[in-house]
């Protein structure tokens, strides 16, 4: 056996031709290169109510940008000497999550009144490592709801809770609360005056249900506030008429709620016929027995 | 004068001949074959058929309502001639009232072809809902199928006392399976004024219900928004042309069930002329109603009834629109208008182009209007924007009608296709008459 | 003899039942096997994650149980699923003058319906209805009319009207009798004829999945009728509909009548001044179907209707899936 058989050459070149591809493929998903990531950090306070952050992760996949689903964010708060670890979320399929701020008074909080926060992702098999810092101070916004010379009126006022002072020339946005997005209502801008506060007439005639509409005053998007936002509930609106056909018997209503007169007609027809049918086979069975 | 031994000779059901045995195999084949479309038709769901979401009804539905408007005959024949008091309809009534049974039956089982979800039949009983016509129908065709049966029952009680009788001695098993359906008949009065009442009552009341069969059938597609289909015509259009379809295939049918069983003493060629004019009559009758179906929208038509229209009378359909209503409607009415065209030869030809023509009638009520909605048809693949039946719907439509024909041989084979006990109570009342009218 | 047909035809009923129920469970056993071959490969449990419950406070859970947890939250909903949300009433404006036939609309409609056929839910039309009118591009969903000829006709309750407007299938009641779509005069209900194949064609785990007339396209049933169900999904989740999400023109605006506001998502207006201002429409009002969903006519073009011919196409509406270029991460 000096030289190699050829007929083993010919099973061997076949046998490397199938096997290739599949080692070529691992090859190829060892070397894929890792994706970056960007994260994006939103923080949102609604007064007298939650404060949470607003996360999402996105990655550019196949030339098109897409929310990356399951990955694990860690969120840090620091100074420039401490940190702590907040806790972690995971995206949903959309590639977002909500982290929820329970209480702003674990958060370290620097000199300035700022809080700093670090939103980590460790990196995995696919994605690089990637980070977003995000810092915001802690601002209230106060807010009232009054009717005078039959008009109505919110008004609020806006302050910096570390310094305890009132911001001033600051434009507030006065929305009613809707179910996707809130409705503006007035004036695109209102600038607060020396006292931190706006005035604002709320416009009769606003549907809702049961009259009962909530005002919202909200400092969009601040670069050292962040999101806040103030709930006010009012009686300004005005009822909206609700359709009740859904109750009455129509032609699409499900059976229990079938038009009477189709009953009646339907039933009277089946069973005057089924009545008949049943005569005559009882006159079958009377020819049978007489 | 014929005895009431040879009447019995010639009406008494028969053992089947070796052409009798290739026809009932043939249909058995045929049906399994069907069968086994059906099945696979089961698995791997109605994408074997041609239908898609626009032509979303094919040839199952259009079968379906050729079957329900076939099944008319019976409502025809029997309660309508009875009611006119027309007594040539004697020899006809059994095969018709045999015609109506197949088709009601068949109209039953097609339907469940065309469901997507026949396990789940139980559902239209479970949470039906009476504001929808397919409820109706759920309700009135087992009640037509009820009341064909007993239509067809009722008078062949008698008739099962003689054949009982006639067995007993060389076929005792035949002999016990009449005797059993014979309900102990002996003729008594109390019997006779018992089954006549009852026939009476069936007579009448199949006529609503035969109506209302097929104005339900009619308001399947007149109670959707469809061109074509949402029109106030549609239940007498439809009606009549039940009695088209009805008439032609007892035309058909009889002549072929004569030639079999040699019944040409009993089914005359005044049988023939009469049921001639009687089927002018109906095309006459459905001729009317295509004019307000067809022309007369043309004076109002929208712009999508008119395209659809026109892909009738000249587009896509045009060809097979005017076969059906030619050929199939305005050539028996000339036909027929002639004595020669009734005799029992141009008969048959007639009717069978008649009862072709109504099969494919349907089909032109159906399709074009499902392919004419009133949005543009857009978005799918190019073979949607038509329909002609897959091979999976022609077996499976086939083996429906072979069905309907093996219905219809097994009802020769083992029920005398003419009344025995009225053939000879007319034959006694006519010799009474007749001595009457000598003395 | 009667007595002989009648029995047969039971033994014929009898059999189809038995044959309709057999394939039935071989569909299902397939699906299972399926289901089980993909789920061996998601199978990677023992990660936590993060959720936060209905009072706020948030919670670890192995992510194996998550979708259990879906899965239970599905069948408490806070309402009645066949009578929707009380004291809502959705309706959806479409701008004609908006609209250029990006078709992100209706690529993102298939996507999160999984919509595997060859005909999506919803469609965007060339019209033109005469030679010398002008051509529009008009997006087509499910109207979910006020007075819908499809539900009337339904013979077991399985499509349904809801308080809240939105008509829904029952797809686990539906017989497949096709009634509704030959009823519906806007031609938008679509057939699963043959296994959606969900499963196969976009490489999902459907064993978690349990059907429900909320069921957002998953899974679809064979031989079931599908449409454009408004997405109750994401309605649920504060979420807007995905073809108003995905607009790149902002064509679509969907909000509650009740509160006369609708949104595109970018802009928030009241429905009411919408309508008037640039005189609103619905489509076919004439058969006295009154949809739900309103049109504001193609005036004041802020675009060129040939520039939505590139993506025009005639015979299709769904991209074809193939399963190996989806990344495992989506």
């Amino acid at each position: 056996m000096k030289y190699l058989n050829p007929r083993h050459l010919v099973l061997f070149i076949l046998l490397s031709v199938f096997i290739s591809p599949l080692l070529s493929q691992k090859l190829e998903a060892q070397d894929k290169k890792k994706i970056k990531l960007r994260i994006k950090a939103d923080y949102t306070k609604v007064i007298d109510h939650s404060s949470f952050i607003d996360l999402s992760t996105i990655a550019k996949i196949n030339k098109k940008n897409a929310g990356i689903a399951n990955l694990n964010l860690t969120i840090i708060s620091k100074t420039d000497d401490d940190e702590v670890e907040l806790g972690q979320a995971t995206t949903n399929h959309d590639g977002k999550v909500r982290f929820l701020i329970n209480d702003l008074n674990k958060l370290l909080k620097d000199t300035l009144g700022f809080y700093n926060l670090r939103v980590k992702f460790m990196g995995d098999d696919s994605f690089k490592k990637a980070s977003k810092t995000l810092s915001f101070k802690d601002a209230h916004i106060e807010t009232k709801s009054f009717t005078k010379d039959s008009v109505n009126y919110v008004s609020a006022t806006l302050k910096d809770v570390h310094s305890d002072s009132v911001l001033t020339k600051t434009s507030l946005k006065v929305n009613v609360e809707r179910l996707f997005k809130s409705l503006p209502i007035g004036e695109q801008f209102n600038y607060t005056d020396e006292n931190g506060t706006i005035l604002v007439p709320i416009e009769r005639g606003i549907p809702c249900i049961d009259g009962k509409l909530v005002i919202e005053v909200i400092l969009n998007d601040s670069d050292d506030y962040g999101t806040v936002k103030a709930l006010v509930n009012t009686t300004f609106g005005k009822s909206a008429v609700i359709d009740n056909s859904f109750e009455n018997r129509t032609l699409w209503s499900p059976r229990n709620k079938t038009p009477i007169f189709i009953l009646i007609f339907a039933n009277l027809l089946i069973f005057t016929i089924w009545g008949i049918i049943i005569y005559l086979i009882t006159n079958l069975f009377r020819i049978n027995k007489s | 004068m014929k005895t009431h031994k040879t009447i019995l000779r010639d009406l008494k059901p028969k053992k089947f001949g070796k052409r009798d045995s290739i026809w009932t195999i043939s249909l058995i084949v045929i049906i399994i074959i069907g069968l086994i479309a059906y099945i696979d038709q089961l698995i791997k769901g109605q994408e074997v058929t041609n239908m898609r979401d626009y032509a979303l009804w094919g040839i199952y539905i259009s079968n379906f309502v050729f079957f329900v408007a076939t099944s008319f005959v019976g409502t025809v024949t029997v309660a309508i001639l009875r009611l006119t008091k027309n007594s040539w309809r004697t020899p006809l009534v059994r095969i018709a009232e045999i015609i109506s049974v197949a088709a009601i039956i068949m109209a039953g089982i097609t339907i469940m072809i065309d469901m997507a979800r026949p396990d789940r039949l139980l559902n239209l009983f479970i949470h039906a809902r009476l504001q929808s016509p397919i409820t109706w129908d759920v309700v009135i065709i087992p009640t037509y199928i009820v009341i064909s049966l007993l239509l067809l029952y009722f008078p062949l009680i008698p008739d099962f006392a003689i054949l009982k009788t006639h067995f007993k001695k060389k076929k005792p098993k035949l002999s016990k399976f009449y005797g059993r359906l014979a309900l102990n008949w002996t003729g008594s009065k109390a019997q006779k004024s018992l089954q006549e009442k009852s026939i009476r009552i069936i007579a009448i009341m199949i006529i609503p219900v035969g109506l209302l069969l097929q104005t339900i059938d009619a308001w399947l597609f007149s109670t959707t928004y469809r061109i074509g289909w949402d029109s106030t015509n549609f239940a007498p259009y439809f009606i009549s042309g039940a009695f088209v379809a009805g008439v032609g295939a007892l035309v058909t049918l009889i002549y072929i069930i004569r030639k079999a069983k040699k019944l040409e003493n009993y089914i005359t060629d005044y049988h023939f002329d009469k049921l001639g004019k009687l089927l002018a009559l109906a095309c006459l009758i459905y001729l009317y109603f295509n004019i307000n179906e067809y022309v007369i929208p043309l004076f109002t038509a929208k712009k999508g009834e008119l395209v659809h229209l026109e892909t009738l009378f000249t587009g896509s359909y045009s060809i097979l629109f005017w076969a059906v209503t030619v050929i199939g409607l305005i050539l028996p009415i000339i036909v027929l208008m002639f004595k020669k065209g009734r005799k029992p030869n141009s008969m048959f030809i007639i009717g069978l182009i008649v009862v072709i023509g109504s099969w494919w009638k349907r089909f032109v009520i159906v399709t074009p209007t499902l392919l004419h909605p009133f949005l543009p048809i857009q978005g799918v693949p190019e073979s949607w924007h038509h329909y002609f039946p897959s091979l999976h719907e022609w077996l499976i439509t086939l083996a429906t009608l072979a069905m309907a024909f093996l219905i219809i041989t097994v009802c020769v084979r083992y029920l005398p296709v003419i009344p025995i006990q009225r053939t000879i109570d007319e034959m006694e009342a006519s010799e009474a008459n007749n001595k009457n009218t000598e003395s | 003899m009667e007595d002989k047909n009648k029995s047969s035809r039971r033994k014929f009923l009898d059999n189809g039942l038995k044959l309709g129920i057999v394939s039935a469970i071989g569909g299902l056993g397939l699906s299972k096997i399926t289901s089980k071959l993909n789920a061996a490969n998601d199978d990677s449990s023992g990660e936590k994650m993060e959720l936060m419950t209905t009072d706020g406070t948030l919670i670890q859970v192995d992510t194996s149980e998550v979708i259990e947890v879906e899965h239970a939250k599905e069948h408490d909903k806070k309402y009645n699923v066949r009578e929707g949300n009380p004291n809502r009433k959705f309706v959806m404006v479409v701008d004609l003058a908006k609209c250029k036939n990006a078709l992100k609309c209706q690529s993102a409609c298939n996507k999160h319906h999984y919509i595997t056929g060859e005909n999506a839910w919803l469609k965007v039309y060339k019209m033109q209805e005469e030679k010398d009118t002008a051509p529009y591009w008009m997006p087509m969903m499910c109207m979910h009319c006020d007075q819908p000829a499809c539900v009337t006709v339904c013979p077991v309750d399985a499509t349904f009207k809801r308080k809240d407007g939105l008509v829904l299938i029952d797809n686990e009641r539906c017989i497949g009798c096709r009634f509704c779509m030959a009823a519906c005069p806007y031609s938008t209900r679509v057939f699963n004829w043959g296994e959606p194949g969900q499963e196969v064609t976009l490489n999902m785990d459907m064993t978690h999945h349990t059907p429900s007339p909320e069921h957002a396209g998953i899974p679809s049933i064979k031989g079931t009728v599908d449409k454009c169900d408004f997405c109750p999904h994401a309605i649920d989740n504060g979420e807007l509909p995905h073809c108003v999400t995905a607009c790149p023109n902002g064509v679509f605006y969907f909000g509650d009548k009740y509160e006369d506001t609708v949104t595109n998502g970018e802009e928030t207006v009241r429905l009411s001044q919408l309508l008037e201002d640039k005189s609103g429409y619905r489509l076919m009002e004439g058969l006295g179907t009154s949809p739900s969903v309103y049109y504001l006519p193609p005036v004041d073009r802020l675009v060129d209707f040939e520039d939505g011919l590139e993506d025009f196409k005639e015979f299709e509406s769904v991209e074809p899936v193939s399963p190996v270029e989806k990344p495992e991460q989506l």
